[in-house]
């Protein structure tokens, strides 16, 4: 399997992996009631990508309220994004933002802080 | 150290020297002479795998030391970015409550919270078996103001009207826009006779308003109805008799308060 294609609900993002474009996209809140179960297998995919794709990953996120252990997932995956980046893998982020609520374009540049790979946080006027 | 040195050097000479070939001694020298050598290399062989042993557990521990501080670290920003998700969830519930019990236009409590304080002013009001007054306020001759001005200067005068009530009012009492340009007053704690002075200010203070309509000004006056709540009322019924007072204002020639007594109506 290398498509990941999981639908969002209320409590869970919608996620796409498109392995042949390199890119992995996230829509929506996050705070499932087992987020193991959930970023479990988004971070398989991203090791895979990363071990067996050898072409540039990016991720496209526009979430908006994550809980705590949503928070620590996306952390994990950004660490993978991290050490990807110290053996000269081409990673990015790009981070979309309701242009109206500026406190999670704060929040994203909390997660941003650790990272020295391309991490853009990117306004969205609706 | 050095004298150790010596004696092997002593004994290596001894056991060298042809002219002590032969000696009886010399067999049972070189024995113990192999033996300490022996010796020595095997204590150097375990104080090697010794140090070997330590330095591997203190590397295990160096790591362990490093993933827990980086595992801590990622605990504390976890917690941090965390506080801050819930610090916004929180803010934005307060901006959705003032959202629904907030009147858009002028900013006063909305129907919706002026009746959720009446239920809670009422059960206070039965325990405590101190009354409460309620005045329901009408702008008179309001629509003229619409049709003559626009609803544009029909809404600013709202919102002036507002602005008047809220200075006037007393830090405990909530006012509120019931609907249209009728607003409700609760005076909470208060009875009738405590509630005059207050009405009185707020007429005069609408009395002085002007509304600036290009170069010209506009004034205006309310009508009032008042209510004190009786003993075993409820806040509708009172509502009610603040309701029928006003209604008595209006018909008796508008701006102008009338109180409503048990059953009946008088003005002042």
């Amino acid at each position: 399997m290398t498509e990941l294609n999981i639908p969002g609900s209320q409590s869970t993002p919608a996620i796409q992996g498109d392995w042949s474009a390199g890119v992995l996209a996230m829509q929506g809140d996050s705070y499932p009631e087992n987020s193991f179960e959930l970023f479990g297998q988004v971070i398989d995919w991203v090791e895979r990508f990363l071990r067996e794709a050898g072409r540039p990953l990016t991720l496209e996120l526009h979430l908006l309220y994550l809980n705590t252990s949503s928070i620590k997932a996306l952390m994990d995956i950004f660490d993978l994004l991290e050490e990807a980046h110290r053996d000269a893998l081409p990673v990015s982020v790009n981070w979309h933002y309701d242009s109206r609520n500026e406190r999670v374009a704060e929040l994203a540049e909390e997660f941003r802080e650790d990272c020295s790979f391309p991490f853009a946080i990117l306004p969205v006027s609706e | 150290m050095s004298s150790e040195h010596e004696l092997d050097q002593l004994v290596e000479d001894l056991l060298s020297d042809p002219q002590h070939y032969g000696h009886p001694l010399r067999e049972g020298l070189a024995r113990l002479q192999q033996q300490n050598l022996d010796q020595l290399s095997r204590l150097e062989r375990i104080a090697r795998i010794s140090d070997g042993y330590q330095s591997l557990a203190r590397e295990q521990n160096l790591s362990l030391s490093e993933r827990y501080h980086r595992q801590l670290r990622q605990l504390e920003k976890v917690a941090r970015i965390s506080d801050r998700y819930q610090d916004m969830l929180r803010d934005l519930n307060q901006a959705l409550k003032d959202a629904s019990q907030r009147d858009v236009l002028t900013g006063l409590a909305n129907r919706r919270m002026l009746m959720e304080r009446l239920r809670e002013e009422e059960l206070r009001s039965q325990r405590s078996g101190r009354p409460f007054v309620l005045a329901m306020l009408d702008v008179d001759y309001f629509k003229q103001i619409n049709d003559t001005w626009g609803h544009e200067v029909g809404d600013r005068a709202l919102s002036e009207i507002a602005r008047v009530l809220q200075t006037e009012v007393r830090g405990c009492d909530l006012c509120g826009r019931w609907g249209g340009e009728e607003f409700l007053l609760l005076l909470p704690g208060t009875v009738q006779s405590e509630a005059q002075p207050l009405i009185e200010r707020l007429r005069s203070g609408l009395r002085g308003l002007r509304v600036a309509v290009g170069s010209e000004e506009l004034s205006l006056t309310a009508s009032f109805g008042v209510a004190e709540r009786l003993a075993g009322e409820s806040y509708s019924q009172t509502l009610n008799r603040a309701d029928a007072a006003l209604l008595e204002a209006k018909n008796s020639g508008r701006d102008r308060c009338v109180l409503a007594l048990g059953s009946g109506c008088g003005q002042i």
